[in-house]
């Protein structure tokens, strides 16, 4: 026992006081009503964060009495044969597991049918110009304003060079340059910051492909390299096609899903 | 007392990560303005949003700083504690956390950059605050990945609080040894620590440790877990703790060895460690210490042993000496020995080092030689030499007043030779008068003097009108002031108010109401606050309701009518037409 640690010093030399235990069975029995009245008097922030612990406590302490309970109980399993004859109305229960399987593979081939280009976001918002461009007025007298600045965020490859000023028609702000994409594999369920390589096409309009915005539903290639992807033929795949989930706008970052 | 120079109490506590996020999200809401509408200048959004951002990114700063800071450096304390926090708490483990820390400041500062960076182009108020909850969001993930490393530290942390404060400059007793063979009991017998002594191997686990006074200096006893005899890789961390000690710290090393072997470990072994801990005492005064004498002593040994023994004394290592913490005999022999075997080892070492220079150079003992023969022996004066020293119980002693009183039969009797002792009493009274005036001309010597009788009397006005209106004064200053206008120029003035009220008084009191001073009537101002108003009960109505009314916005603190207020802080009329050489043609 290290030096300083008194306190367990004397309870080790002397025990603790005879009334211990009972004080301490008492105050945990206490302590559900003592939470009670915390959870009904707290109000505003504090209730907010609150509310929320206690809800996954919740959530967690069932999920925990289910598990024990499936563990108690006895469990059907589907292969057992029932022994003997079975009656017409329970030839069904049977056929149950079947059926899902069933009905999983005319999910598959409606897939298949779907098409090769079938993409995860199939629909887009429509984006208008005014939002996408600012207009900035220019000349002595603030009169002009064939200037658009794009406050979208944008991809602009490596060999980029601005025009002069003076004939720059659409400013892309360093701020909303993007080089890197959040891909996620959807079969190996697993997400990558992968460089991007160019933008293939922004559903919106082809100007906005033209000008590398990356707005969401935008199919943008990806260098994929770094996951070692093999093709049938044994080369290594380095581009592959990926599509934006999310508002980079919004959220400051791209999130994409790889097309496989 | 001797100041420690590492104090790891003051560290503050590390909340773990999810209380972190809490407790900074928390003061964001609570230290940064809550109420934006979209109806707002968008600049007005923008500004409220970064506002939140940039706070929450540097009370992250903030919080985390302060554990980088808090946490000493290893490479920055003394070796000891070093080598210490080494073996307790492994030193990469350590390094790697407060990296981590520190890695995780990086990142956050450089998303609440991006992230402001990103409000800037906020085009609409759900925009700003879709990236505000995205910038707190990722600086909470990034927090959420330190979980380990702020348990780690915080586990660090109460360890590190809790480590006696061990002095590494100061002089040091360390006592060290095999398990069980009498250290801690030592350490009771010469210090307060109150270590566990118990009959049974490693009862003692950590560093413990004592002080003590030996030559009015502080000393510090430090109490080491017991050392088994194997390679240094082996060693288990109670062990390495007594060999960190060993090797850092400028102590007397007291290495107990038990000569009764009730320890349960061979004195051959004993002495064997002895021999292989060698190296790490350097020339540090070393003492063999033979305890449990009570038990075994030297000489009951067999030859061989005592042999091997004397070897180790008579070849320089240490010295010997022998004690028994049960019968008391030999422990403050042996604790005196080593305070003066360290002593000398510390004067020694001071003056081989070069610093004892400077000291050196500043004494100056001067011898100075005998200029010729002649002798000049110290003067005292003869009647001093016949002096005798007064001494209470010798009959030749000088007679005193006392001494008569008590002749004359106890106090109070004094009726034999009155007249002297008021002649006494007389020399004394003027002598203390001399000294009371001088003393209070030393004290006043630059004040203004002030008699007691004005100081005593208060000057304020109530005093004033009080004299004023006492009758015989009134009269006397009323008939100079009558004598005076009479010989003056007359002419009829209307009477001050003062005068009225003060005439009507007169009249009343039945003196002459015609001697008054007459001055010009002064116009006064009256209250406004009864204007219009009946009687007093209806003023009082009124300043209730007033009063009322006042309430609300007084309890808000709005700004009423009589604030002070700037309605437009540059007018344009004042300032408009003065104009720079800018870069506008026109004017």
């Amino acid at each position: 026992m290290p030096q300083n640690e008194y306190i367990e010093k004397s309870i080790k030399q002397h025990g603790r006081r005879l009334d211990h235990d009972e004080r301490k069975r008492k105050r945990e029995a206490r302590q559900v009503h003592k939470d009670s009245q915390f959870a009904q008097k707290i109000h505003g922030l504090k209730a907010k964060i609150h509310n929320k612990k206690r809800h996954s406590e919740k959530i967690q302490m069932k999920k925990t009495i289910k598990m024990h309970e499936e563990k108690n109980a006895n469990q059907k399993t589907g292969d057992a044969v029932p022994e003997g004859a079975v009656p017409a109305y329970l030839l069904d229960r049977e056929g149950q597991q079947r059926a899902k399987i069933l009905s999983n593979m005319i999910k598959q081939k409606r897939k298949e049918k779907a098409g090769k280009w079938d993409v995860p976001l199939p629909k887009v918002r429509g984006i208008a110009e005014d939002e996408t461009f600012r207009v900035i007025k220019t000349g002595k007298r603030k009169s002009k304003s064939w200037k658009r600045m794009v406050t979208k965020a944008t991809f602009i490859g490596e060999g980029f060079t601005r025009k002069p000023p003076k004939y720059e028609r659409f400013i892309r702000p360093m701020a909303l340059r993007y080089k890197k994409a959040n891909v996620t594999h959807p079969e190996l369920k697993a997400t990558f910051q992968l460089p991007i390589i160019s933008v293939k096409k922004n559903p919106q309009s082809p100007m906005y492909t033209q000008l590398g915005v990356l707005t969401k539903g935008t199919i943008i290639e990806v260098n994929v390299s770094e996951l070692g992807l093999v093709t049938t033929g044994g080369k290594v795949v380095w581009g592959k096609y990926a599509q934006i989930t999310n508002n980079p706008e919004n959220d400051g970052c791209i999130n994409a899903v790889l097309l496989v | 007392m001797s100041q420690t120079l590492y104090n790891f109490k003051r560290i503050h506590p590390v909340p773990t990560s999810s209380d972190f996020v809490d407790i900074v999200l928390s003061r964001t809401q609570r230290k940064t303005p809550t109420v934006v509408h979209p109806g707002y200048s968008i600049g007005r959004i923008r500004q409220f949003y970064m506002r939140k951002v940039k706070y929450t990114q540097e009370t992250f700063e903030e919080k985390l700083g302060l554990i980088i800071s808090d946490f000493p450096q290893l490479d920055s304390v003394h070796p000891f504690y070093a080598d210490l926090m080494n073996v307790l708490y492994d030193k990469d483990h350590y390094k790697l956390a407060l990296g981590q820390i520190n890695t995780a400041k990086n990142l956050i500062t450089n998303v609440g950059k991006d992230y402001v960076r990103l409000l800037k182009f906020g085009d609409s108020l759900y925009r700003c605050k879709q990236l505000k909850k995205a910038a707190m969001g990722r600086m909470a993930t990034i927090m959420k990945r330190q979980k380990d490393s702020l348990g780690y530290l915080e586990q660090v942390r109460m360890h590190l609080s809790r480590l006696p404060s061990i002095d590494t400059n100061t002089r040091t007793l360390l006592i060290c040894g095999y398990p069980n063979v009498g250290k801690s009991s030592f350490m009771n017998k010469v210090t307060r620590a109150d270590v566990e002594v118990q009959p049974y191997a490693f009862t003692t686990k950590s560093l413990f440790v004592g002080h003590m006074d030996y030559k009015y200096l502080r000393w510090q006893v430090l109490d080491t877990p017991g050392i088994l005899d194997h390679e240094l890789e082996e060693r288990n961390t109670i062990e390495m703790q007594s060999i960190t000690a060993l090797a850092h710290l400028r102590a007397a090393v007291l290495f107990f060895i038990d000569l009764s072997e009730q320890c349960g470990y061979s004195i051959e072994t004993q002495l064997s460690l002895f021999n292989s801990i060698k190296p790490l005492f350097g020339n540090r005064p070393t003492l063999l210490i033979m305890s449990k004498s009570d038990a075994k002593q030297l000489e009951d040994l067999p030859e061989e042993t005592q042999n091997m023994i004397k070897e180790i004394e008579n070849s320089g290592a240490a010295k010997l000496s022998r004690l028994s913490s049960y019968l008391d005999t030999g422990v403050m022999e042996t604790r005196n020995m080593a305070c003066e075997l360290l002593l000398q080892y510390r004067v020694d070492t001071k003056l081989k080092g070069s610093k004892i220079k400077e000291n050196l150079n500043k004494i100056n003992l001067s011898m100075p030689k005998k200029r010729d023969s002649v002798q000049r022996p110290s003067f005292i004066p003869e009647a001093v030499i016949g002096k005798q020293r007064y001494d209470m119980n010798d009959p030749n002693r000088r007679i005193l007043e006392r001494d008569i009183e008590a002749m004359s039969g106890g106090a109070g009797e004094i009726d034999e030779d009155e007249e002297r002792i008021i002649k006494l009493a007389k020399s004394i009274r003027t002598k203390k008068q001399i000294l009371a005036q001088q003393s209070r001309l030393k004290n006043n010597v630059n004040r203004p003097k002030v008699t007691n009788k004005i100081r005593a009397t208060k000057l304020t006005a109530q005093n004033f009108a009080d004299k004023l209106a006492n009758k015989d004064n009134l009269d006397t200053i009323n008939n100079t002031a009558s004598n005076l206008l009479s010989t003056s120029a007359k002419r009829k003035r209307s009477l001050s108010v003062a005068n009225k009220g003060l005439g009507d008084e007169l009249a009343r009191m039945g003196t002459n109401s015609g001697a008054q001073f007459e001055q010009r009537a002064v116009s006064v101002s009256r209250s406004r606050v009864d204007a219009g108003l009946k009687n007093s009960s209806m003023l009082d109505t009124v300043m209730k309701k007033h009063a009322k009314v006042q309430r609300k916005s007084n309890l808000l603190a709005k700004r009423g009518e009589s604030d002070r207020q700037i309605l437009t802080k540059m007018p344009k009329h004042l300032f408009s037409g003065k104009r720079g050489n800018g870069s506008n043609d026109y004017r």
